[in-house]
């Protein structure tokens, strides 16, 4: 036994002290009273006729009480704690699965994570007094554990939900504990994260068998020799024992919904190629359903289709085989050779590509130039450089994505000052890439009609022969057309390349979000596609719950767990000893109460 | 006599002693002799002898001599003899008016000493009345003080002024005092003892000297509620006010309903010997108004009539 409001020692001494004290009281009792009688010859016969019985009995049972009432008193302020009667004391870590699977429904009508909070509850209510608990979860939505009472340890643990934010692990929470005698760690989960904890944690199932449907992959595509025309890709998977009935569906603006119907065996799975052409450029959203479909994560995917199909560029030079022919590989475009001489204002193109030559005033539409010959409105130029490698580009800039400068050795450039720009640009000029001593290699201006500018003449280069280039050519037509292609994320808290966006859903409703520097994050805990504005791009960001490792809600290695039991059950099988010490004081002071009015005890 | 100067001397104001209102209703009262008054003066109890008086005893033939006032002429009428009618003679009787005046008569509220005082008067004051001879003598282990013989009801001053005089003092030994009071050869009479009967050497032993010397008896015990019924704290030293003996208790309610029985028992006591043997007996509760226990009480008993 120990004592939880003081040390053993001094809950000894006070216990002490207070029996010491009520000894005293009753050995100073006062003095009894001297009465004079007319005789005392008939109480002399009372006192012979009655056997003189020891009726200092009375006096050690009165004391016995006092000293009872004192002493369960004294113990009930020193809060005892008796393994016998209120459990153990002992450190317990629970740490609770709370990746996305655990929000699998269960046959009882609640979810995996519901039943795994029952038993961690079950087991935090069925700790002895005096227990501390330190609850834990795998996606870290509890930052720092520590260990708690049992009241903030419940608190806790009713604030934790599921999340599909983040990797699971294991938190790192029982390392720095495994010296601790009595320190037990438990681990609920429903195992489908594959998590293994650390030797000794003892891990109890939350798994319960569930049918699932879900949709694995989504990815939409131009039909390749008819960039105009658009499919989708459905990969749909059955995670249930069973066979199963999956409607499927894809819908977007300006069509009906196409619709399929799959028949799809237990754990099997289906892939589905769909013609989306006749939907309006914009947001698709594929969804299956199945009867008792547990699983809500996986049942939508959402795609974005461009909104525009072919694009149309005026390649205006006087020839160049290179750029006319990569321009032709850019899936989507049609390319139109004009004359320099022949261009006017770029009416009827979508984009216009300048090869060594630049209009005297900013064109209406996007333009790439190759080194341009001089124009008011663009940078000045200061001579010409020396071969130099490319040293530094933007590699997080839309136009180099998904391609390195590395390779790229210009042999000659022209020297631009993008400070000396033309008035239209502006400050709005930024430069991708630069050589050796920060020579600009690409500019680009996003004010008004977007344009770049290549330094360097493609002759003068190696970059019609790297494989970058033609990607290049692509990630330039998409950057100036305006729509930048769309940030493919999964679930959980999504990072933006730009700092203080501005990010809404598909509803247009405002998402919270965290900028920190050079970025801006926010929580994306379910599919959709989300819109994030800043001072100079538009971005679209999609997100998905592609993973066939969620849809696979039945693959865990643990067994059924039976249903968890009642935390009422357990807080009924443990009472306090204070309380029960309360309550034998208050029946001592009865029975004090009983046996003086009773004329026992006096 | 309220405002008159006495010719013997000073006595109290009667008043202190009992009240004149109360004096007038004992008026029509009088002790009741059991047995013939043996008395040698004139008095208003029948007696033995035969002499003049108003109770017809006997008849017997005349002799020369004899009152003739006392023929029955009648007699002589039917049987021409002449028979002389004898009638029984009333006599007084000595009254030993005994009260105890030791210590333990001294404690009571009302107190028993005054309250025995007062009865006492009473009594004497009836004697008194039918011109008995009432002998006052207060007693403790011995007889302290003795008023000598008075006679008639113009003694009551003195009788009253010797009453009022009593103080307690000593301890109880009715065998002690009554051995000392009847060493003296008394006429048989009506012996009326006062006392709370409190005697550590036991009663049987004084009663039977008052058997022995065949009065008429009459005990009247004194007690006060407070020897009734007790109200004591927890503890208690219980000192005994003629020894000075002290007893430490722990006052229990089966201690005291021992001790309400022990006294109970001890009166039902002298009761039951004095109803053995033909004597008066009666309680006299210091609570109840005298008045109340002469008048009605000695009356239920059969004391007084």
């Amino acid at each position: 036994m120990r004592f939880l409001a003081w040390s053993n020692s001094t809950a000894l001494a006070l216990l002490a002290g207070v029996a010491a004290l009520i000894v005293l009281l009753y050995l100073l009792r006062p003095l009894p009273r001297r009465l004079i009688v007319s005789s005392s010859l008939l109480w002399e016969q009372v006192l012979r006729s009655r056997k003189r019985r020891p009726e200092r009995w009375r006096w050690w049972l009165s004391l016995l009480l006092a000293l009872g009432i004192g002493s369960c008193v004294v113990l009930a302020l020193s809060r005892p704690e008796v393994a016998t009667i209120s459990g153990a004391a002992e450190e317990l870590v629970v740490v609770l699965d709370d990746s996305a699977t655990m929000a699998t429904r269960t046959v009882y009508g609640t979810t995996r994570f519901e039943e795994a909070r029952k038993r961690a509850r079950e087991a935090i209510e069925r700790g002895g007094l005096g227990s501390r608990f330190m609850v834990a979860d795998t996606l870290r939505q509890i930052a720092t554990p520590s260990f708690q009472p049992r009241e903030a340890a419940l608190s806790t643990l009713g604030r934790l939900r599921v999340s599909s934010a983040g990797v699971p692990v294991f938190p790192d929470v029982a390392r720095p504990l495994d010296a601790r005698a009595n320190l037990q760690v438990w681990f609920v989960t429903d195992g489908i994260a594959g998590i293994t904890p650390p030797p000794g944690v003892k891990t109890l199932s939350a798994y319960h068998p569930a049918d699932n449907v879900g949709i694995g992959a989504f990815d939409v595509r131009p039909v390749p020799g008819d960039p105009a025309r658009y499919q989708a890709f459905v990969e749909v998977l059955n995670a249930s024992a069973g066979a199963k009935r999956v409607e499927l569906r894809i819908s977007g603006a300006g069509a009906r919904p196409a619709a399929r119907t799959l028949q799809l065996g237990g754990r099997a799975r289906a892939l589905e190629t769909l013609d989306v052409s006749a939907f309006d450029g914009g947001v698709l959203r594929a969804s299956v359903e199945a009867q008792s479909d547990a699983f809500d994560l996986d049942n939508a995917a959402y795609a974005l289709l461009p909104m525009k199909r072919v694009v149309r560029v005026a390649l205006v030079t006087r020839g160049s085989t290179a750029l006319e022919q990569s321009l032709r590989l850019v899936p989507r475009v049609q390319v139109t050779v004009v004359a320099p001489e022949r261009f006017s204002s770029g009416r009827g193109f979508d984009a216009a590509v300048f090869d060594r030559v630049a209009p005297k005033t900013q064109p209406t539409v996007p333009a790439l130039l190759v080194r341009p010959s001089w124009a008011q409105w663009l940078p000045a130029e200061a001579g010409e450089t020396g071969e130099l490698p490319v040293e530094r580009w933007d590699a997080s800039h839309p136009l180099l994505r998904s391609l390195s400068l590395r390779d790229l050795v210009v042999e000659r450039a022209a020297a631009i000052k993008p400070g000396a720009a033309g008035a239209e640009a502006g400050g709005f000029i930024q430069t991708i890439a630069s050589g050796p001593r920060d020579e600009p290699l690409l500019l680009a201006a996003s004010a008004g009609a977007r344009w770049l500018q290549l330094a360097f003449n493609l002759e003068d280069s190696n970059f019609p022969q790297l494989p970058s280039f033609p990607v290049f050519l692509s990630n330039a037509i998409d950057w100036m057309t305006g729509e930048p292609p769309a940030l493919d994320r999964p679930l959980g808290r999504v990072r933006l390349p730009a700092a203080g966006a501005r990010v809404t859903d598909l509803a247009g409703a405002r998402v919270a979000v965290t900028s920190v520097p050079g970025a801006t994050l926010f929580d994306a805990p379910e599919p959709g596609v989300y819109t994030a504005v800043t001072s100079d791009q538009r971005l679209r960001v999609v997100v998905n719950a592609l993973d066939p490792r969620l849809t696979l809600v039945n693959a865990s290695p643990l067994a059924d767990a039976p249903p968890a039991p009642s935390p009422a059950r357990a807080r009924l099988l443990r009472t306090d000893p204070w309380v029960l010490l309360l309550i034998a004081a208050v029946a001592l002071l009865c029975l004090e109460w009983l046996t003086f009015h009773r004329r026992v005890t006096v | 006599m309220k405002g008159h100067p006495s010719p013997i001397g000073p006595f109290p104001n009667i008043t202190t002693v009992l009240s004149e209102s109360f004096l007038s209703q004992l008026d029509t009262l009088a002790l009741v002799q059991r047995q013939r008054a043996h008395g040698q003066l004139k008095g208003m109890h029948r007696s033995r002898r035969v002499g003049a008086g108003m109770v017809l005893a006997d008849f017997r033939p005349y002799a020369e001599g004899d009152d003739i006032r006392n023929i029955d002429w009648g007699i002589y009428l039917r049987m021409d003899r002449l028979m002389l009618r004898l009638f029984e003679e009333e006599a007084d009787i000595p009254i030993y008016l005994l009260l105890d005046a030791s210590q333990s008569m001294d404690h009571g509220n009302p107190g028993k000493l005054e309250y025995a005082k007062k009865l006492a008067a009473a009594l004497a004051y009836l004697g008194l009345l039918n011109h008995d001879r009432v002998n006052v003598a207060a007693v403790t282990d011995t007889v302290r003080e003795v008023l000598p013989t008075r006679r008639g009801k113009n003694q009551a001053p003195q009788v009253f002024r010797f009453l009022d005089g009593v103080q307690a003092a000593g301890r109880t030994s009715l065998q002690g005092a009554l051995r000392r009071y009847f060493a003296a050869p008394r006429t048989r009479g009506l012996l009326i003892l006062i006392s709370d009967f409190l005697d550590r050497e036991g009663l049987d032993e004084s009663f039977a000297i008052l058997r022995r010397f065949r009065h008429d008896v009459m005990l009247l015990q004194v007690m006060s509620p407070q020897e009734r019924d007790p109200q004591l704290p927890e503890e208690v030293v219980l000192v005994d006010a003629e020894d000075g003996t002290a007893h430490e208790l722990e006052i229990t309610p089966a201690l005291l309903a021992a001790y309400r029985e022990t006294f109970e028992r001890h009166a039902q006591g002298i009761e039951a010997y004095a109803r053995k043997y033909g004597w008066g007996y009666a309680r006299v509760q210091t609570e109840v108004p005298l008045e109340d226990l002469v008048l009605r009480g000695l009356r239920e008993e059969g004391l007084l009539r």
